[in-house]
């Protein structure tokens, strides 16, 4: 077991090893950071690979309100839960996705689909809950959300930019969550209605000359207290405000204006789209965990129509993120992870509808550490249980942090409590890592 | 005027299937449902305890979504991309015409002669088909495949006027085309953007469109059907909406709306034009009998489940209808 910082609180955690690795990222930072060749002192194999390990990103495209799994990963054509869409062939032999996805179904050389979540509840708000924080919470902790789990472990010290941003922009089912025990500064940033960060940028009766002039005043009076008391909230006071200056350096990465056109019609023009580029433009820039969550899905009535169009919207989403992340070689240290708070009932109710339902159901890993090409898990012929290869949440979890090259089994100290990364128990999914 | 409480219902079957169509055999006496396993069914209307038997052939492979009488003939649609026909006699598949749209197909709509049928489909095409040979005789479409947000457009319904001069076609965003009927060019158009939803805000997404459209028996009215505006785009939390349109002038003649939720998916004019059948639902199905000039409901009747289509005899002395997991047959009585 991993145990980190044993001895401190958690706001402590991790706190030398990033120090020591801030310097290392001063190095990176200068350069991309995903371009560790060149660095020479990297003699040791240990710190080659903890570098590597902090070159890794995630995007989650949460799926919220709950996709059906028959109209995307796992069709059941010619049964009587599997609705009117027909299943197509796809990159892997054998294997068929809905054909509302046709243009996945020709890239999943680098995508793992798992069929078998079987997480049990069927609530919008719990479910959500349970998907995000990887097991049921508990009184009396505060769990932290994976975007948080993963900024905590990826971020470096001296970053510029933000850790982890968080796009909600459908008012239903929004729940802002938070890095928990890990503390505030992994929690996310949270976009609503507006993409670009509100209040980030200079305001304008100050110049920029003003403003550097203000910065290093400050750093001077700062460093100049701080050696005189030495203490984690001074030095915690001065990083915020190195992290303020590096985000309103950091705005234009929000800004989809600033992709050309055919970059932009790659992604397609919806909100999912614009996004969902904007989570590219992140994790090129270094933001360890983007969240873009496209809702809603909750299809109690229409259910086909409602993923007739929104499978459009995911189709072409999820294939041109995979397409252009890969012609720019980020696919192999970025994860691209598609999950809702669970799937949708195998029987159609009286309004052509599915309802909620978390006992078999879908999501997909592509990217990073992900064996390509691969299904995990099976559901019955009609689609209502798990018949094999049953995966919790905190499997599912546990499976993210490994294909990062996050010890899945270590443990965080709350107090003198270990609390392990992932859920207790939990497995990683051997079968869909490379 | 005719008088719609004098519709009885006769007899109510139930089944594990979803039936999204509705037709009757020339003389009346059976009734064609279609299903969503792919089946075409006939139902014995003279004999309520007899079992439902399955049309002959390969049929579709999946959900049944649109069936018309044509002649001696019955043409089959379906979300397979198929279009069938088969005898309406002896039930057997005369022929199948595979990738009749290039998407799925929402519907299909007989001539009054028999001879040819319409059928609309979500490549947002409507096509015209000679009955007897297969022939696609034209194609044509006033209808954007996008909706303004830039997701897959629909094309849910279509109707001839009962002279078979006219075609009307009608889509998601509420847009409908009038055609003529032997030149297939377009001499008309109409807008109901109050049978679409989109929430740009809460959930993101639409739901909707103009499910039903029915001519008038002069042909001078179109009316429309779909649902009004939601609030909770998860469900069809609407109220059941009507629009008649003055066919000649292009103007709005009447909005109705109804106190049920649901989307109307079936309209049919009474032969005197006294009364406007409407049909659908949402979880449980409705039939509403309106009068078309006042707006006044002269009859409502709950079914156990949404109603997909109906089919009235000729001389519309009973209705065969398909619902989510039913079919019903209304009889008229005597007076």
């Amino acid at each position: 077991m991993n145990h980190a910082n044993p001895s401190r609180p958690l706001s402590g955690l991790g706190l030398s090893r990033r120090r020591f690795l801030g310097t290392l990222g001063a190095v990176a930072a200068a350069g991309a950071a995903a371009d560790m060749t060149g660095l020479n002192v990297l003699r040791q194999k240990a710190m080659a690979e903890e570098l590597k390990r902090r070159g890794k990103r995630v995007i989650l495209l949460w799926l919220a309100g709950g996709a059906s799994q028959f109209e995307t990963w796992d069709p059941k054509p010619g049964q009587a839960t599997g609705g009117p869409y027909a299943g197509i062939p796809t990159s892997i032999p054998g294997v068929q996705i809905s054909e509302l996805l046709p243009k996945m179904a020709g890239k999943l050389d680098r995508t793992a689909i798992i069929r078998s979540m079987n997480t049990q509840i069927a609530d919008h708000g719990q479910g959500a809950e349970l998907m995000t924080i990887g097991r049921r919470p508990e009184p009396g902790v505060e769990y932290p959300d994976l975007g948080s789990i993963v900024a905590a472990e990826l971020a470096r010290a001296d970053s510029q930019v933000p850790d982890f941003v968080s796009m909600y922009t459908a008012t239903e089912g929004r729940m802002k969550t938070s890095a928990g025990f890990l503390g505030a500064r992994f929690n996310p940033m949270f976009l609503t209605d507006d993409p670009m960060p509100r209040n980030l940028a200079r305001l304008e009766t100050i110049s920029d000359i003003d403003h550097q002039d203000r910065a290093a005043l400050r750093s001077f009076l700062s460093e100049g207290f701080a050696r005189r008391v030495s203490s984690a909230g001074v030095a915690s006071h001065g990083a915020a405000y190195e992290r303020v200056r590096g985000l309103m350096a950091s705005d234009t990465l929000f800004d989809v204006n600033e992709e050309r056109q055919a970059m932009r019609d790659l992604y397609g023009p919806t909100q999912f789209g614009e996004q969902t580029l904007v989570a590219r433009r992140l994790v090129e820039a270094g933001v360890p965990f983007v969240k873009v969550a496209r809702g809603w899905w909750d299809s109690h009535g229409q259910n086909f129509e409602t993923h007739r169009e929104l499978c459009a919207d995911l189709d072409q989403v999820m294939w041109a993120l995979l397409t252009d992340l890969e012609q720019r070689g980020l696919l192999d240290d970025t994860l691209v992870v598609t999950l809702s708070e669970f799937g949708r009932t195998p029987q159609i109710n009286g309004s052509l509808g599915r309802d909620h339902f978390a006992s078999a159901w879908s999501c997909t890993l592509s990217g990073a550490g992900v064996l390509g090409g691969s299904v995990y898990g099976k559901t019955s012929e009609d689609g209502t249980e798990v018949t094999e290869g049953e995966v919790k949440p905190g499997d599912l979890f546990a499976t993210i942090f490994a294909a990062l090259g996050i010890d899945e089994h270590k443990e965080y100290m709350l107090g003198s409590r270990p609390i392990p990364i992932a859920d207790f128990g939990a497995k990683a999914i051997q079968d869909v890592l490379a | 005027m005719s008088d719609p409480k004098r519709y009885e219902r006769s007899f109510e079957k139930h089944a594990k299937e979803m039936f999204f169509c509705a037709a009757l055999s020339s003389d009346g006496a059976a009734g064609f449902a279609g299903a969503s396993d792919g089946k075409v069914y006939r139902f014995d209307l003279n004999d309520e305890k007899a079992e439902r038997v399955a049309l002959e052939g390969a049929g579709h492979s999946s959900y049944v979504t649109g069936l018309a009488r044509a002649g001696e003939s019955l043409v089959s649609v379906g979300y397979d991309k198929r279009l069938i026909v088969w005898d309406a006699k002896d039930g057997k598949q005369l022929r199948a015409i595979e990738g009749a749209h290039a998407n799925w197909i929402r519907g299909v709509v007989a001539f009054p002669d028999g001879s040819r049928v319409v059928t609309v489909a979500d490549d947002m095409q409507a096509a015209v088909w000679d009955v007897a040979s297969g022939e696609k005789l034209a194609t044509f479409t006033d209808h954007a495949p996008l909706t303004p947000t830039h997701y897959p457009s629909m094309l849910f319904a279509a109707a001839v006027s009962e002279d078979g001069k006219r075609i009307a076609t009608a889509d998601k965003v509420g847009h409908v085309a009038l055609w003529d009927a032997d030149s297939f060019s377009q001499v008309g158009e109409f807008e109901a953007p109050g049978m679409y939803t989109w929430d740009p805000k809460a959930r993101v997404h639409s739901i909707g469109g103009i499910r039903s459209l029915a001519f008038s028996p002069d042909g001078g009215k179109l009316a429309v059907g779909g649902i009004g505006k939601i609030e909770n785009v998860d469900n069809l939390a609407g109220k059941a909406r009507i629009e008649i349109f003055d066919v000649a002038g292009g103007s709005r003649l009447r909005e109705i709306q109804g106190e049920k939720d649901g989307v109307v998916t079936r309209l049919v004019w009474a032969d005197d034009a006294s009364w406007l059948f409407a049909a659908g639902g949402p979880g449980n199905g409705f039939l509403t009998f309106w009068n078309p000039e006042s707006g006044e409901r002269l009859r409502e009747e709950e079914v156990g489940g949404l109603v997909h289509d109906a089919e009235f005899a000729s001389g519309q002395e009973a209705f065969f209808l398909a619902a989510h997991e039913r079919v019903e047959y209304w009889k008229r009585k005597t007076a």
